[in-house]
């Protein structure tokens, strides 16, 4: 995805991209979001993700590590916080090229829904954006869809959350309920 | 004859206390159900219940010393037994979680299927022994990647301490979201079946400000319809409730600090 550079106008690492969304619609940002999960470790280090705004609300997602765009980019970014979230404001009308990429489009709620779980921001995000972009929902549940298709990913988040439960398990002196033994 | 769910979801949001009181209630026309509010730091049950006027709660069971019966603790509401928590911050911090197992134990004495509403989180020892104590868990999702992440990390917690998953309820569900293409992807990952999915409400909104269950306050409510259709897809297991007391009460849990 190429786009003009912006001006950086916010840079946080916050505990889960919501903080971010908001941000960027309380601003009405035109521009884009990088966002780095910091817990990128599962996928082998490095995931960078982008999302674009006009006028405060999502229009494109687009995930470098794995090169994928759309509602599949939010499921590579949907990891646990906390993120690092660098929001960059361009000029109006500086995305129009840009954002004529169907293939990268979100509907509007679909980030605060899918990356940060944000019911009431993705209905106020929903409220601000355009009516015309109402027929995009109709892809919601393909970001859903995508993490569930992706099996690797998953037995990866089973396995670290045994792992953690184990050892947790020690810390809490609970060794001898679980069910392998301490 | 007992068996102890634990309805966890892992994180806030989802339903779980909406959706431990409507199981509970659409189970009481077959079985003696009894509820727990076992969410010890974040209690909400005795809203939704009308009992927050009440005097003994389960904090005051999981205190040492206080010399309360369990029975105190118990209120018969909606066809149910009902055991609230209380909302006391000083009360949740002289609580002793590890008590949660000895009530358990007296209540399966007089229930055949104990429902435990879980804590929206995992970090804590209060928070996971719910999970830790119930036979098989119940784990409320919605149809969002978080929700569900959070949801498979519930499950193998439970996994790990032996506890299987008696089915899956997604909550809150708008009609624009292909539930049944992610229901069905979701079934290869979790243990038990779709159990039903819950359409979002504004019932349920409307039951909590009266401080109602669902199930008392809008009974023909689609919600409603599908809480019933949950209930009746969960295989209560006989369990003989002496040896499920027994298993509660002889297990050691030692304190940390």
């Amino acid at each position: 995805m190429n786009l003009p550079r912006g001006d950086l106008i916010r840079s946080r690492v916050v505990r889960d991209p919501g903080v971010a969304l908001e941000a960027a619609l309380d601003a009405e940002l035109t521009g884009y979001v990088v966002l780095e999960p910091q817990d990128a470790l599962l996928l082998g280090g490095e995931t960078r993700g982008v999302l674009t705004f006009e006028d405060g609300v999502p229009v494109l997602a687009y995930d470098a590590a794995s090169d994928r765009g759309g509602p599949d980019a939010l499921a590579d970014l949907a990891l646990s916080g906390p993120y690092r979230a660098d929001l960059y404001e361009l000029p109006g009308g500086a995305l129009a090229e840009a954002h004529d990429t169907p293939e990268l489009r979100v509907p509007p709620r679909m980030p605060a829904e899918e990356l940060a779980d944000a019911a009431d921001l993705a209905a106020r995000t929903r409220a601000a954006a355009p009516a015309e972009r109402a027929v995009e929902d109709a892809a919601h549940a393909s970001a859903v869809e995508a993490f569930l298709a992706d099996e690797e990913r998953i037995a990866a988040l089973r396995e670290r959350a045994r792992e953690e439960a184990r050892t947790r398990a020690e810390e809490w002196g609970l060794g001898g309920e679980l069910r392998d033994g301490p | 004859m007992v068996e102890a769910f634990a309805v966890a979801s892992g994180k806030g949001g989802t339903g779980k206390t909406t959706s431990t009181l409507a199981l509970g209630m659409a189970l009481a026309g077959e079985y003696d159900v009894t509820v727990v509010d076992a969410d010890t730091g974040m209690a909400n049950l005795l809203f939704h219940a009308g009992l927050d006027d009440v005097e003994v709660t389960l904090h005051d069971l999981l205190v040492e010393g206080t010399g309360t019966d369990v029975s105190e603790a118990v209120y018969e509401r909606f066809g149910m037994s009902v055991v609230p928590c209380g909302t006391s911050l000083a009360a949740f911090e002289a609580a002793d979680p590890a008590r949660l197992r000895a009530v358990v134990a007296d209540l399966a004495a007089d229930a055949d299927v104990i429902l435990l509403d879980s804590p929206a989180a995992l970090g804590s020892k209060s928070a996971v022994l719910p999970v830790v104590l119930a036979d098989r868990i119940v784990v409320v999702l919605q149809p969002t990647i978080p929700s569900l992440s959070d949801g498979l990390k519930v499950q193998e917690y439970a996994r790990s301490y032996g506890s299987e998953t008696a089915g899956v309820l997604f909550n809150r569900v708008r009609d624009d979201v292909g539930i049944e293409r992610v229901a069905e992807r979701a079934e290869r990952y979790f243990g038990g079946e779709t159990l039903a999915t819950v359409p979002e409400s504004d019932a349920v909104r409307a039951a909590r400000r009266a401080g109602k269950p669902l199930l008392a306050h809008a009974p023909d409510s689609a919600a409603a319809d599908a809480y019933r259709e949950a209930a009746a897809r969960i295989d209560v297991r006989a369990g003989d409730e002496g040896a499920v007391a027994d298993r509660f009460r002889s297990a050691v849990v030692p304190d940390t600090p």
